[in-house]
């Protein structure tokens, strides 16, 4: 730690900028003169705007950054695995997230140690409860995904529309504000194969987080606190059920059982969706007219509440985390620092991110306002309020492997494949046992 | 040392670096996977190599139903597809080797699939199958064929039948392409000899033809069981064994078990039930090539 | 052929064309379409409703691939390619040498263990890529072959060997045995006559063995995406991969690189073309 001080001071001296005062409170970045450090980050130009900051770090630091690898996310979780097992960790930072963290370990260190509380406390406090794993904050994060509602303004806003909406369910035709209202207008607007009223994701994590999202919306969870399995409870039953009315009706696309993110998306910036329950990422998009039909009708709304009155809130957040194995761990954490930094994050929320420092959420509003994007402007506040009840999947290394029994039975259950409760007991039993292996259920 | 001198010696060292290659590449890697097998190897944990579950793996293999269909749906997939490729194959091969022009061209085109590697095509028809915005199904629509989408990979049947459609594509010419060489091969005496005692086309397909061809059919399948598992890029890509596990082959089963659950111990304990199945096809072909060959008069 | 074609009535001739013709578009428009996709932008293709007649063709695509647009970063697809061509090229000709070697050895000799090496050595080629990966993974690893381009050659060795020893094991069987013994008794040495007498009958053969052993290194994925992760290594078909983000595939990008795997690949099948008949023709079979 003394050496630390001693940096910070050079450090200071050197550049001549700093005060006194200032120093307790400004993170500093150190001089790491030829040092090379590797690092494994996610790939895809949405993240990889960020990554432009990376000279303006190595030139502060006098360190080199080397990129050694560069993909999405599932295929950087088995790179980092294999590494695991061949014990071939030969880099400092990698790319990581809520949901994959707890698989790895004790691969990353914890954080506390490095880096000062007053710096912590930057970050927004429950985003940052979600990084701890065991206690240990084994990463930063660097963009927060909480669901929330897109929706096309121009639909809601057809007087005939609302005419129609209203004769049908006694109810003003406005953005849905529980998952009853939000079935209703789903099955109301589809009108295929030209409109849909929504499509989810059927399949991997995006299946199994969407039915915990609702499942919790409605007063249940996929475990007890005793990490017993009970997503098989009536309120499990009930939102596969949701998922199962809107396919029957052919409000959604038939294939969304096999639709990822990418195919969501691409079908709401092409106008085929009326609403679409999402990730903030891709506001930007979806706003923007070059890629968007629905740029100029494009409306935001918190995501709707289930049975329980409470939002699902399902959440994550993209982050940065340093290996133990590092051979320089105090240049890793400067650099993990410097990409979640006020700037960096200023540069995530101005691309339309929810970001992770509390800071960022006040000015970045400001920006959008005077850069004349009134439209995401708007969209900050609203936003904001879900990170409220945002909740993150179990943070246990088995999560995706339990959510790899959910979604197939769920899908089963929706195409009709199997009865819902028949399916979700299969589940529940296959996640026992997975449970009961990893010794977190007696 | 002696021994390496003797001419005895010889076919042993010219083999050497073929065997060497193998052993390195496919035998060690076989062997580290068959400890794994009993094993409660977890990828994320290097000490769990080592934590001996006896036969656990296969134990729970036998009573996973999910993992028999796969098994069956495997079977399936490989012996439709092998014998479709087959059929269409030969039929190609007998159509092109009619044409009398151009046969370079026409060869080179008949190949083009043999171009494209398998993740592409699996992105490929990922996007022709596609329910809303697919070309099939724009097709289908603007032809006023249909009226509502089809969910070309969701339904049960039809999901089974664009992947198979699509590995079709991708390795029929393989078929066409050994079988025309077989065709060119053909001798034409006793063809004109079976014409003029008044034979008729089919007479002479059946009888001349098809047995002149059958060892060549059989180096095809033999050829095309051995890296039919390349379909595994392909299918992960259309529907990566969903939706609700319907088109789940072990190939895809075995990668989400490894790598998504971390559970490598387990995913090389059907690794190992997934090579026995390939074995059995590729052992059966070459059975019938062997007699095949022999019926020719040629190999001992 | 001729014979038997001028036997055909002028319908069945016409029925035999319509045929080939229906044949070749369902061979060629699922590849086709990847091709004109390269030169679409992305909001023409994969839209409803459809567009039929592009309004617009671009090379957009290929300038986004080789980084001449300001919007996005290019990739280092000539890196790729010629990681690609190092790999497919070495690995096809150590193939090649090696396979031919075994395939000598199994045509004029005789020895112990023979049937068996030789099942052996097809149903090497029968494990499944993804059994294989994790393993090699780890050993490629301990002994430094991860991301190199060595790793993937001698990963492809593997995977071609068996194929050339079985092709070039027909060839040299139907090379008459004393055509080498004449050679012999002029005074070659067994290794001349082997240049001078085997070797070039059995050219045809090692070109239908070279081609597929170039088509399947060329275009192999599962296991180059495992073993290979940079520059160093990393392979056109694992370069497509470039182009899938975790909420975007960018399917018009990813076509145009698609077509500068497909054309090399491509002009070598047609330039090879009359060789591979031949070749593949007294290959496995007359043993």
């Amino acid at each position: 730690m003394s050496n630390k001080l001693t940096m910070a001071l050079l450090a200071s001296c050197a550049l001549g900028l700093l005060g006194g005062a200032a120093m307790a409170q400004d993170f500093d970045y150190g001089k790491f003169d030829g040092y090379t450090l590797k690092v494994k980050l996610i790939g895809g130009t949405q993240y990889e705007k960020l990554y432009t900051r990376i000279p303006e770090w190595e030139a502060m630091t006098g360190a080199k950054v080397d990129i050694v690898s560069s993909k999405a996310h599932f295929d950087l979780d088995r790179e980092i695995k294999q590494d695991i097992a061949s014990g071939s960790i030969s880099w400092c930072v990698g790319s990581n997230h809520t949901s994959f963290a707890p698989q790895y370990g004790d691969l990353y260190v914890d954080l506390k140690q490095h880096i000062a509380q007053a710096e912590l406390d930057k970050y927004v406090p429950g985003t940052l409860a979600s990084a701890m794993v065991d206690g240990r904050l084994v990463q930063l994060p660097r963009v927060t995904d909480v669901s929330n509602i897109y929706y096309n303004k121009a639909l809601y806003a057809d007087p005939a529309k609302q005419a129609a909406y209203k004769a049908k369910y006694g109810k003003d035709l406005v953005p849905p504000e529980t998952f009853d209202d939000f079935k209703n207008q789903i099955i109301f607007f589809a009108d295929p194969p030209n409109l849909y009223g929504t499509a989810f994701a059927g399949k991997d994590e995006g299946m199994s987080g969407r039915f915990m999202e609702l499942l919790r919306a409605n007063g249940g969870d996929i475990f007890d606190e005793n990490w017993k399995p009970i997503f098989n409870s009536d309120a499990g039953v009930a939102a596969v059920q949701w998922f199962k009315d809107i396919y029957d009706a052919k409000a959604v696309p038939a294939g969304t059982v096999n639709y990822g993110w990418d195919e969501i998306g691409a079908a709401m910036a092409a106008g085929q969706l009326a609403i679409d329950l999402d990730w903030p990422g891709w506001a930007s998009y979806f706003s923007d007219p070059a890629s968007s039909k629905v740029a100029a009708n494009l409306g935001f709304a918190v995501s709707p509440v289930g049975t329980s009155g409470h939002r699902g809130g399902w959440s994550g957040s993209h982050s940065f985390s340093v290996t133990e194995q590092c051979d320089n761990i105090p240049a890793a954490v400067s650099f993990a620092v410097f990409m979640t930094n006020d700037e960096s994050e200023m540069m995530e929320a101005t691309a339309g991110n929810l970001p992770t420092r509390s800071k960022t959420f006040s000015d970045v509003v400001q920006w959008f306002k005077d850069n004349n994007k009134p439209a995401l402007a708007e969209m900050f506040p609203i936003w904001q309020q879900s990170l409220a009840e945002a909740r993150t999947p179990p943070l246990i290394p088995q999560w995706i492997e339990v959510s790899n029994v959910i979604w197939p039975k769920v899908q089963a259950a929706i195409v009709g494949q199997e009865e819902i409760k028949a399916a979700l007991d299969e589940a529940a039993a296959q996640a026992t046992t997975i449970m009961q292996d990893a010794g977190l259920l007696k | 040392m002696k021994f390496l001198r003797s001419p005895r010696a010889t076919p042993y060292l010219l083999l050497l670096p073929a065997i060497v290659v193998i052993l390195a590449v496919v035998l060690v890697p076989l062997l580290v996977s068959f400890w794994t097998s009993f094993t409660g190897y977890t990828l994320t944990k290097p000490a769990t190599l080592f934590q001996f579950v006896g036969l656990r793996n296969y134990q729970r293999l036998l009573g996973n139903a999910d993992f028999w269909w796969a098994f069956a749906r495997t079977i399936m997939f490989i012996t439709i597809a092998l014998n479709l490729e087959l059929v269409l194959g030969l039929g190609l091969a007998l159509l092109i080797n009619k044409i009398t022009w151009g046969q370079r061209t026409l060869r080179t085109i008949m190949m083009f699939p043999m171009m494209f590697s398998p993740i592409l095509v699996g992105f490929q028809f990922k996007y022709l199958f596609n329910d809303a915005v697919g070309l099939v199904n724009n097709a289908l629509f603007d032809l006023g064929l249909i009226h509502e989408p089809i969910a070309w990979l969701v339904e049960a049947g039809l999901a089974n039948f664009s992947i198979i459609f699509a590995e079709m594509w991708m390795s029929t010419s393989v078929f066409a392409i050994l079988l025309l060489a077989g065709l060119m091969a053909l001798p034409k005496e006793p063809i004109e000899a079976a014409r003029v005692d008044g034979c008729n086309a089919w007479q002479v397909f059946r009888h001349i033809t098809l047995p002149f061809l059958m060892p060549f059919i059989y180096i095809a399948l033999t050829i095309r069981s051995l890296d039919v598992a390349r379909a595994y890029d392909m299918v992960k890509i259309m529907t990566n064994g969903g939706p609700a596990q319907r088109t789940e082959l072990l190939w895809t089963l075995m990668t989400r078990v490894g790598y998504q659950n971390s559970q490598m111990g387990m995913a090389n304990a059907m690794g190992y039930i997934s090579i026995i199945v390939s074995i059995a096809f590729t052992v059966f072909y070459y059975r019938k090539l062997t007699s095949a060959r022999a019926f020719m008069g040629g190999a001992q | 052929m001729s014979a038997s074609l001028t036997m055909e009535k002028p319908w069945q001739r016409w029925l035999i064309r319509f045929g080939v013709f229906v044949a070749m578009v369902i061979l060629v428009v699922p590849g086709a379409w990847v091709v004109l996709t390269a030169f679409r932008p992305n909001i023409e293709i994969l839209a409803r409703p459809a567009v039929w007649i592009p309004h617009q063709l671009t090379l957009r695509n290929f300038q986004g691939i080789f980084g001449l647009l300001t919007t996005q970063p290019g990739l280092p697809v000539v890196q790729y390619f010629i990681n690609s061509l190092v790999i497919s090229v070495t690995s096809t000709v150590v193939a090649l040498a090696i396979g031919m070697m075994g395939g000598y050895a199994f045509a004029r000799y005789r020895f112990r263990g023979k049937g068996a090496l030789f099942l052996g050595f097809m149903l090497s080629r029968t494990v499944p890529g993804v059994a294989l990966s994790l393993p090699l993974f780890i050993v490629w690893a301990r002994i430094g072959l991860i991301d190199t381009e060595l790793g993937l050659i001698i990963v492809y060795l593997a995977i071609n060997v068996p194929f050339t020893i079985w092709l070039t094991d027909g060839f040299f069987r139907q090379i008459p045995v004393d055509l080498s013994e004449a050679a012999q008794i002029d005074g070659c040495t067994r290794w001349q006559a082997f240049w001078r007498v085997e070797f070039p009958l059995a050219r045809a053969g090692l070109a239908s063995a070279a081609i597929f052993a170039f088509l399947t290194s060329w275009n192999e994925f599962a296991l180059a995406s495992q073993l290979s992760r940079t520059t160093a290594s990393k392979t056109l078909p694992v370069g497509l991969l470039d182009f899938t983000a975790q909420f975007n595939v960018d399917w018009a990008g990813m076509s145009a690189l698609a077509v500068l795997i497909i054309i090399p690949a491509l002009v070598l099948t047609f330039v090879v073309q009359k060789q591979l008949i031949a070749g593949l023709t007294f290959g496995g079979v007359k043993g």
